[in-house]
């Protein structure tokens, strides 16, 4: 029985071809789709037909937030935006970005839980949201501004809480490979595009409003000081980098780099880290150092400090004060974000004259991160970079460039590791100017298409990292062996999947992640040493099962899945283990509705059919093992010839995925020889209205 | 009797503070609170020294505190409140020479996790080897058959990591050496 707490309670839905504006009742309408991507999708599939294009004025975009947005529970501040991805290749097909930040807590305390936004602007507006007053306004004078700007002007007019969402030039130019950004540094790729098609530069969202906790409070508090108990670093990495004296284990693969004498250099004064015991959880937000941990021990004199999304204390942001960029480059010296964001600028290099960790690379990512979150710019999981390299040293731009064009650029200084080489190349990607530039934008599928180079050509180079319809792989055999493999398959877009991945790359020793897994999967043979994988088995296929469905919940939620899973810890005392039912717990609590573990997964695996059967009838296929989840070749083979599934490889084996996917499609329901869902799958997951429709196009086996 | 257990509380607490800044108590540290009291100061290499010094009583009062003995036979103490098992070890073999602080954590690390040990990690706290010395270290061990199982390898961005033989493969390590190094930044 809900009790109405977690959700906001409305749906706000926007027509800019006409200017409507109306509500609808989210728990009415979406409750069995919690929120997120789950009220993405059931939109999408009830209103945006097959055949729709991603920047038709038909197309919508969904901003969809969950139940536990704005509660305060950690890690909650995730907005789902899902449309037509306008990168996948040879067909854009429905897909979904999520940024943090702070517009999720915004939009709920606005008293809504979603935003879906249809229709396209006769010219350039901004959407203004304070709390139930929700207005299309001018952006004329925002056209063509980047997204600082944009940000700050609608601050500037709604104040300084409201969260802005906004796009830059890349955006406003419908440059596919363009991101949406709220809060200056938080951003979802591939949306932005969307966004501009329709006219609309902005979202200003500002909620005074507050949520409800259906249960008791105290018992809240409780489920929310587990959550932090277990939390970890980011990425859910459970050990330190370092070794610590309260710590039984330690990983030099840890994002958790806090040490005794590692200190935010740029506050002032100086910030010393600590040890960070993990029972101290006021000291969570010191733990994490993203610069740090992949820009070296350098990075430490240029921290301010950690910054992140609301009610988050993982902060995997890093404010960095580089002051020789102000002289060499014009540039603030302030800058922050995390992960691609952080390497965006870097990651087009191959070297750097002091090496991939010295001043210069540092001065690459602050060049980057100025530039690509002012003009709007996606990395698509760092494809463009690795495309870039790729197109540029084996002779492409030189052949395909007009002599002219390819003469602007300063290849020298792109060789020698210059970072004012970005000013050359990035803004004519966001302005789509010239053929590099133009075509970089499209994203890898329809640059490739664009200069005649097969797809084929990409998938065989494992360093490209390309998995299959315009995307790379996100966390694939290199972490998980064939359960990275599987998830790699399913998305129409690189997968965002870190269930797995955050699991296997916890820090912790193979024989505790062992036991860990023989818990959660029912075998310590779901996981493997890394690089030392062994043959296919069941515990496997449910461990891949369970990682989707958990990104898909978290995702609905508005839960991090760059930060879960939470079954593992950092807590001795408790064996190293998390919760496996804090998801459930959170949300009972949060929203009244009574929801153990297995019933609160059934949800995310009715989101996640969901999904499966957009993707299907706007295929218009059935045939999804041989045409949609395919494998790479470069992932059957070994650069130095050893055999697959011995030690000292990540290649995996033919026949043994094979028979990984019959496996998996056991385990999710779905006929082996299609890889479609069956009949009574749609059936049990309250889907039946959805198999019937697709039984009539013929597209259920 | 007061006093002597205000005084096993005395110890314990020093115990514990050393802990938490991440250092052991030697036997001897902790005589000076027990010389009060009367007790007899135990003979070098009697370890764990406990017998008349109190320490028994210290150990048994305080469930938290451990014991360990150096190869030389002094004891040292610390707080599993506050250090790791093998955070101690650790430290414990930093008494006993480079040499072993090196083989044996590289050992740990190849046969536990499993991993090669970048070479960097002995830089930094708690084993806080200088390049010069820990230059010698590998010289030396690599003369002695004692320690002929731990290799070098070097990354493709030119890091030296070190494995123990007995536990991983060549190959195997440097694959592994590789994905710390390169791989997983690659693939954030």
């Amino acid at each position: 029985m809900v009790t109405k707490g977690g959700w906001a309670g409305k749906v706000l839905r926007v027509d800019l071809s006409t200017g409507r504006i109306w509500t609808e009742d989210t728990i009415e309408k979406y409750k069995e789709y919690l929120g997120g991507t789950g009220i993405g999708y059931k939109v999408f599939w009830d209103e945006v037909p097959a055949g729709t294009k991603p920047f038709d004025p038909a197309n919508k975009v969904i901003f969809a937030v969950g139940p536990l947005a704005g509660t305060g529970a950690p890690s909650s501040s995730r907005t789902a935006i899902t449309t037509l991805w306008p990168t996948c290749w040879p067909k854009p097909l429905v897909a979904s970005g999520h940024m943090g930040g702070h517009f999720a807590a915004e939009l709920k305390y606005a008293g809504f839980d979603a935003l879906v936004i249809e229709g396209k602007a006769e010219r350039p507006v901004w959407l203004s949201i304070a709390d139930k007053k929700v207005e299309i306004k001018d952006a004329r004078g925002l056209w063509g501004e980047g997204i600082r700007r944009t940000t700050y002007e609608i601050n500037h007019l709604m104040g300084p809480e409201a969260s802005v969402a906004a796009i830059g030039q890349a955006g406003e130019n419908q440059v596919p490979m363009s991101v949406v950004m709220n809060s200056v540094s938080h951003s979802a790729g591939g949306a932005g595009g969307i966004m501009g098609s329709k006219n609309l530069k902005a979202i200003g969202v500002r909620g005074t409003g507050s949520l409800r906790i259906a249960r008791n409070k105290e018992d809240w508090e409780k489920a929310v000081k587990l959550h932090l108990s277990i939390l970890g670093a980011n990425n859910q990495h459970v050990v330190p980098n370092s070794p610590q004296p309260w710590a039984e284990y330690y990983s030099v693969g840890s994002r958790w780099m806090a040490s005794k004498g590692r200190r935010w250099e740029k506050s002032n004064p100086a910030i010393e880290t600590g040890p960070c015991d993990p029972h101290q959880l006021n000291r969570i937000a010191y733990r994490t150092n993203n610069a740090a941990y992949f820009l070296g021990e350098g990075a430490w004199q240029y921290t301010v400090r950690g910054n992140g999304c609301t009610s988050c204390p993982i902060r995997c942001h890093t404010l960095l004060r580089v002051p020789a960029v102000a002289t060499k480059y014009g540039i603030p010296e302030y800058g922050q974000n995390t992960c691609g964001g952080l390497n965006f600028g870097r990651t087009f290099y191959r070297s750097f004259p002091d090496g991939p960790r010295g001043q210069t690379s540092i001065e690459a990512c602050m060049v980057g991160m100025h530039m690509t979150d002012d003009l709007g710019l996606w990395n698509n999981y760092n494809q463009i970079q690795r495309d870039f390299i790729k197109l540029y040293y084996d002779g492409t731009l030189k052949s395909k460039l007009g002599e002219n064009e390819f003469k602007s650029y300063s290849w020298d200084k792109y060789e020698k590791g210059d970072p004012s080489f970005l000013f050359e190349l990035l803004p004519r990607i966001a302005n789509k100017e010239g053929a590099l530039g133009t075509a970089l934008g499209l994203g890898t599928g329809y640059h490739l298409e664009l200069w005649g180079i097969s797809e084929e050509e990409w998938k065989k180079d494992p360093a490209l990292q390309y998995w299959k319809m315009g995307h790379p792989k996100h966390h694939s055999n290199e972490d998980a062996g064939q359960c990275g493999v599987i998830i790699n398959t399913q998305y129409n877009r690189d997968a965002q999947c870190h269930s797995h991945s955050n699991f296997t790359r916890n820090g912790l020793p193979v024989e505790v992640q062992k036991r860990l897994a023989a818990d959660i999967w029912g075998s310590a043979d779901a996981v493997d040493a890394v690089g030392a994988f062994t043959p296919m088995n069941r515990a496997k296929a449910k461990m891949a099962k369970w990682s989707l469905l958990r990104k898909e919940l978290h995702d609905s939620l508005s839960l991090c899945n760059w930060m879960g899973p939470w079954v593992a810890s950092p807590l001795k005392e408790r064996g190293y283990r998390g919760e496996d039912t804090l998801e459930s717990l959170l949300y009972t609590l949060a929203t009244g509705d009574e929801k153990n573990r297995d019933e609160l997964d059934l949800a995310a695996e009715r989101i996640f059919n969901l999904h499966r059967a957009i993707t299907i009838r706007d295929m218009g296929t059935k045939d999804m093992r041989t045409r949609h989840d395919t494998i790479p070749p470069w992932v059957f083979e070994d650069p130095q010839g050893k055999p697959s599934l011995t030690k000292g490889t990540i290649h995996m084996d033919k026949q043994d995925m094979e028979k990984a996917m019959d496996l998996y499609y056991e385990e999710m329901g779905w006929d082996k020889i299609s890889g479609a869902p069956t009949a009574s799958t749609y059936r049990k997951l309250g889907l039946a209205a959805v198999g019937d429709e697709l039984k009539k196009k013929g597209l259920v086996p | 009797m007061e006093e002597k257990t205000s005084k096993r509380r005395e110890a314990a607490d020093i115990v514990r503070e050393k802990s938490k800044a991440g250092f052991l108590v030697s036997a001897e540290e902790l005589f000076p609170t027990f010389d009060s009291e009367g007790a007899a100061k135990p003979e070098t290499g009697d370890a764990p020294t406990r017998g008349e010094s109190g320490l028994d009583s210290l150990m048994a009062e305080n469930t938290d505190l451990n014991a360990l003995r150096a190869k030389s036979g002094t004891s040292f103490y610390y707080s599993s409140q506050f250090m790791s098992d093998p955070y101690a070890r650790m430290l414990l073999r930093k008494q006993e020479g480079a040499a072993e602080l090196v083989a044996n954590t590289v050992r740990e690390d190849s046969d536990r996790y499993p991993r090669p040990t970048p070479l960097d990690v002995f830089k930094e706290s708690p084993f806080d080897l200088g390049p010069e010395e820990l230059h010698s270290c590998l010289e030396g061990m690599s003369n002695q058959n004692e320690f002929q199982d731990i290799s070098q390898l070097t990354t493709s961005v030119g890091h030296v990591f070190l494995y123990s033989s007995k536990y991983l493969d060549r190959d195997y390590a440097l694959m592994l050496a590789e994905w710390i190094d390169v791989g997983q930044f690659e693939n954030p």
